[in-house]
């Protein structure tokens, strides 16, 4: 099976270094008044303002990350990791959408639920992955 | 669906890592066939019965349930 539209392997860790750096930076803006401009909308409303860039560029940065470590490739990417891949993906879908509704219902705050729908659908995606794929090798390592 | 993964690759004295090599998939894909928790395209199935020199029916076979 040929994996298209997969990220080369290293690309994981690259994702992870954007990840990870995105929070000490999101952390010092906080502290200098750079916050999410859904909390603070009369500071933030203008468009291209310093604090609508900087939360632009930091959750950027964030979505970008987990975007390049859910979609590397595995060291040998054969039909079962494709399997695990597109149910995860499937599950990631249904979850995102379910959280989607129930906030849609319960919360009145549209600025919130566009990030949350930015990180929600990646990182279940991740989680589920990397645990499928864990009991796999878990199982393999012991019955192997 | 069932197999004969394990029984065959006895059979031919062969390793779980060098079944995956032949046909191109992880040993982990091997081993969750054999363990009946991963049923393999109709592809590799093919590919796995022609490393056995044996037809497909005689390593996957369909169960009552399928």
């Amino acid at each position: 099976m040929k994996p298209h539209f997969l990220f080369p392997y290293w690309f994981r860790y690259l994702g992870w270094g954007l990840v990870i750096a995105h929070v000490p930076i999101s952390i010092i803006g906080r502290f200098n008044g750079m916050t999410n401009p859904a909390d603070n909308p009369t500071a933030g409303t203008a468009l291209f303002s310093g604090q609508h860039l900087f939360f632009m560029g930091t959750s950027l940065l964030m979505a970008f990350g987990l975007f390049l470590v859910a979609f590397a490739k595995e060291r040998i990417e054969d039909e079962q990791i494709w399997h695990v891949r597109l149910e995860s993906l499937r599950w990631a879908i249904y979850v995102n959408y379910l959280v989607l509704i129930i906030s849609l219902i319960f919360i009145n705050d549209t600025g919130h639920l566009l990030y949350l729908n930015l990180w929600v659908p990646l990182i279940f995606f991740i989680i589920r992955f990397r645990w499928v794929i864990f009991r796999i090798n878990r199982s393999a390592r012991l019955e192997g | 669906m069932k197999n004969n993964i394990r029984v065959e690759r006895a059979i031919k004295n062969i390793t779980q890592g060098e079944l995956a090599e032949q046909v191109g998939v992880s040993r982990q894909t091997i081993n969750s066939m054999e363990s009946n928790k991963y049923v393999p395209s109709t592809i590799l199935a093919l590919k796995i019965a022609r490393v056995f020199g044996k037809p497909l029916e005689q390593v996957f076979m369909l169960e009552d349930g399928d």
